[in-house]
């Protein structure tokens, strides 16, 4: 083995990559720290005033704002996500024809541009837009929907009894059942709305106007907004398949033989599911979930591009504040910013140290 | 009393619940399936109902429609025939000079309603662009409209809209298109050719108009010896509206209106010329041509393009190059400090968010007169995430590729250059796709850097139609813009697919 004269040769294949995050990373940080500690608006020269700038960021309220709607938004997101990843990725996991097409299909949302999907969202979400046409639909079909599956449950039920007393093992959710069931609610249903008994009702437009100043809130505290909330449901519809593919390379690697032992025992899938699949898939979940959290507390695109189209209080997260602190017409509290951006990775560092810490070690 | 089964019986039942397992299987897969296309719907129904809307004349119409009149092919084939009629060309449409078109509506009108025909009228359109563009000439100034019935059927009379647009000149000759160029003593125009001729204005007709037009107007020209007449300017739109009566109502039309008012007793057709280009593909077509720079006249967007395939030839580039340099160092070689690199270059850098060097780098490159396409590149130019799949990937090769190599006496460089390199063939895909989309989707850093509109990306860009565009939303536009930019990494990553999934996960998940 050469071992020798490998230090020099090493250091200079390192070389672009030690000068670029030299500059662009570890001197901006260390500039970030120091700017943090002074009067820096962009135009003078800065001296240090301690932490000030910690001061009054903290005592901002639009800060506390955006630590809150970040916090908010990372926790709800990360565990809508990684749920919805593990299962999709359950379901792709199954042999069957035609695979290819669904990941790819499935696999869409990632590839194109949060920008792009934003203003797609953007429109879809207007007050007069898709999303509230589709639930104007749905209140007006709501009889059809309900005596589709009152009728579907009644059926299931009455077909499982009935198997069962010919001694057959049928299950609440078997699938055969299920099918059966559903032909004969939609066939009901059918005949119902032939007959005139069922009819679509008459509802006024829905016309919610997502992009304003709403807000779930508990005990009159506002905890999550509207906006932010359409925000959540498009960035889980795009990190999901993303995530979805960390979970279906972990799958694969699980012994089948783990699923011959518990299909021996007689265990049923959402059994599998939880006993066998779950366990085994804790280092992926614990990775999924750390670029999860990471990724969504620096989340920023959506807010920059919905931007004045929603409230400012409603959408403004961390990495948003301190690019508009960085922007702001005139003398820009940079230091601020600055001090915001320290504080920002403190927190991410720290999510990271306590994952490392608290669970990864059961994890392995 | 009790019977003990007979073996007919039991054989019977085992038959029975192999079939029933058999069954159950079958409607297993076959839920299976119902629940892919569910999801497979909801995955791909957002972008689907923007593609189908940005072909609408109002993406916003509410409730939203399914059946597009753009989309149908007796729409497309009448556009397609109107275009010709306008201009001679079924894709392009327009009004050019010497054409005529017509166009048919018809009219219910009861016994106790007006019998008049319709009022029928050109109307102007200004492109609501991005900077504002010289005032272009309208239709409405230059074409005459003539409204004959041609037909009843019981209550209904159809006539036909004749638009009629004479030429300037009665000269004869070779027809050229042109645009006009900045007018001294006379009117000139800037051939396709390059040329700047003075353009001779024979009719009063021609004379009476001269002074509306502006620079960069498309104009045609009839070459006759050796001067240039003006034939007249050239129309991209030919916009119509037609009104009826109270108690009148429109039944139907050549082509289905862009918009109706005053319960549909007005239409307002965006264009009645439009070509295949202009009826189907309209909002495709304004995002190129409403953008222009007033400086150059070049379109904005199709800048945007090019800036954007720019910079992420400029990124794939340097991450070949730079980031399996920096992943075979990681990987294969031994030197002090390898994992401080490893922990504190990559790992640490790929967790810290870029907001926290906003200000230090923007102040950086602003000081090195960067701020712009380079600058943006400079700023990424070696990806610690492509540092992290070229190390995972050299890590899993045999170490006898080396070794060999050291035998043969081959210092570092070239065992690099000749022996590792030519084998890492797929990962370098891998990266480059990786880079290619990150490039192309990247938006934080172009929307700090950049800070001219003709340096732009797509992204960036695509937020300003946005905001320009503001209250209201020219969703059109930007739906079509949307579209536009998401097409070539949905080719990439429809071609390169395997590539896409195999980048990250399993290194991941190994790691």
């Amino acid at each position: 083995m050469l071992k020798k004269g490998q230090t020099p040769a090493a250091y200079l294949f390192l070389a672009p990559f030690l000068i670029t995050i030299g500059i662009f990373f570890f001197y901006a940080f260390a500039r970030a720290i120091y700017y943090s500690f002074t009067d820096f608006n962009l135009f003078n020269d800065p001296t240090l005033i301690g932490v000030k700038p910690y001061v009054d960021v903290l005592s901002d309220p639009s800060f506390r704002r955006a630590l809150a709607n970040s916090l908010v938004f990372a926790v709800i997101t990360t565990t809508l996500q990684t749920v919805g990843a593990l299962l999709m990725a359950v379901a792709l996991n199954n042999k069957i024809r035609g695979m290819a097409f669904f990941r790819a299909a499935w696999y869409m949302p990632s590839i194109t541009s949060s920008v792009v999907i934003t203003l797609i969202f953007l429109w879809l979400f207007q007050r007069r837009g898709v999303a509230n046409y589709a639930i104007t639909q749905w209140q007006t079909f709501l009889p059809y929907t309900l005596t589709l599956l009152g009728v579907l449950i009644a059926a299931q039920v009455a077909q499982v009894l009935w198997e069962r007393s010919r001694r057959l093992p049928a299950g609440w959710f078997d699938p055969a059942l299920a099918a059966v069931s559903l032909l004969i609610a939609v066939a009901v249903t059918a005949a119902l709305s032939w007959t005139g008994v069922l009819s679509a009702r008459d509802v006024a437009p829905y016309d919610f106007q997502y992009f304003s100043d709403r807000w779930i809130s508990i005990g009159g505290v506002q905890i999550l907004s509207i906006p932010m909330l359409v925000i959540i449901i498009q960035n889980t519809f795009t990190t999901i398949p993303t995530l979805m593919l960390f979970f279906l390379a972990g799958l694969q690697n699980i012994p089948g033989a783990l699923y011959e032992a518990a299909d021996i025992d007689g265990a049923t899938p959402a059994q599998k599911l939880l006993n066998v699949t779950v366990p085994m898939l804790r280092p992926v979940s614990f990775y999924v979930i750390t670029v999860g959290l990471i990724g969504t507390m620096k989340m920023f695109d959506q807010v920059a591009v919905i931007g004045s189209a929603a409230p400012r209080d409603t959408l403004i997260t961390l990495a948003y504040y301190v690019y508009t602190n960085t922007f702001k017409a005139g003398a820009a509290p940079v230091n601020m910013a600055a001090a915001a951006a320290i504080v920002l990775a403190a927190i991410i560092l720290l999510m990271v140290f306590l994952q490392r810490r608290f669970i990864s070690s059961e994890a392995i | 009393m009790t019977t003990t089964p007979t073996l007919s019986e039991t054989h019977r039942d085992a038959a029975d619940l192999d079939r029933w397992l058999a069954r159950r299987r079958w409607a297993r897969a076959g839920w299976l399936y119902v629940f892919m296309l569910v999801m497979s719907i909801f995955f791909l129904g957002p972008f689907l109902m923007g593609l189908l809307s940005s072909m609408k004349d109002n993406p916003n119409e509410y409730p939203p429609r399914l059946v597009i009149p753009q989309l149908t092919p007796q729409s497309i084939s009448k556009a397609y025939s109107l275009g010709v009629q306008g201009a001679g060309s079924g894709w392009n449409g327009g009004l050019t000079p010497g054409h005529t078109v017509t166009f048919d509506v018809s009219v219910r009108s009861p016994a106790d309603a007006p019998q008049v025909p319709p009022t029928v009228a050109l109307f102007p359109y200004q492109p609501t662009s991005l900077v504002a563009i010289a005032r272009q000439a309208q239709a409405t100034d230059y074409a005459t409209v003539k409204t004959v019935q041609t037909g009843q059927l019981g209550e209904v009379r159809s006539y036909r809209i004749t638009v009629d647009y004479p030429a300037l000149t009665s000269q004869q000759g070779q027809v050229i298109e042109a645009t006009l160029a900045t007018p001294d003593a006379n009117l000139n125009a800037k051939l396709p050719s390059g040329q700047t001729v003075p353009i001779t204005l024979d009719t009063p007709a021609a004379q009476d108009k001269q002074y509306s037009l502006n620079a960069t107007q498309a104009v045609e020209l009839v070459r006759a010896n050796d001067q240039y007449y003006l034939r007249g300017p050239v129309f991209e739109r030919t916009p119509l509206q037609v009104d009826v009566q109270r108690g009148q109502s429109i039944v139907s039309s050549t082509l289905p209106p862009s918009d109706r008012q005053n319960f549909g007793r007005s239409f307002a057709y965006r264009n009645i010329t439009p070509g295949v280009l202009g009826y189907t593909f309209n909002n495709y077509r304004r995002a190129f041509t409403e953008t222009t720079n007033p400086q150059t006249g070049r379109s904005l967007f199709f800048s945007w393009v090019l800036n954007t395939f720019f910079y992420a030839f400029l990124r794939v580039s340097a991450a070949i190059v730079f980031c399996s340099l920096a992943g075979y160092a990681l990987a294969r070689m031994d030197f002090p400090g390898k994992n401080l690199i490893f922990v504190g270059g990559v790992l640490f850098v790929q967790m810290v968010p870029d907001q926290v060097n906003l200000v230090s780098n923007y102040v950086l490159l602003q000081d090195l007169g960067l701020l712009n396409i380079w600058g943006l590149w400079f700023n990424g130019l070696v990806a610690a995430g492509g540092v992290f799949l070229m190390k995972q990937f050299f890590e899993g090769m045999p170490k006898e590729l080396e070794e060999s190599a050291a035998i043969d006496g081959a210092g570092p460089l070239v065992t690099f250059f000749r022996v590792m390199l030519p084998q890492a063939g797929p990962a370098l895909i891998a990266l480059a796709i990786t880079q290619f989309q990150g490039a192309w989707n990247d938006f934080f850093w172009p929307l700090v850097i950049l800070r001219q509109n003709t340096d732009y990306l797509l992204t960036v860009g695509l937020v300003n139609f946005r905001q320009l565009y503001g209250g209201q939303g020219d969703y059109g536009l930007i739906l079509a813009g949307a579209v536009l930019s998401a097409i070539p990494v949905i080719i990439i990553f429809v071609v390169f697919q395997r590539y896409f999934v195999d980048t990250g996960a399993d290194s991941a998940v190994k790691g």
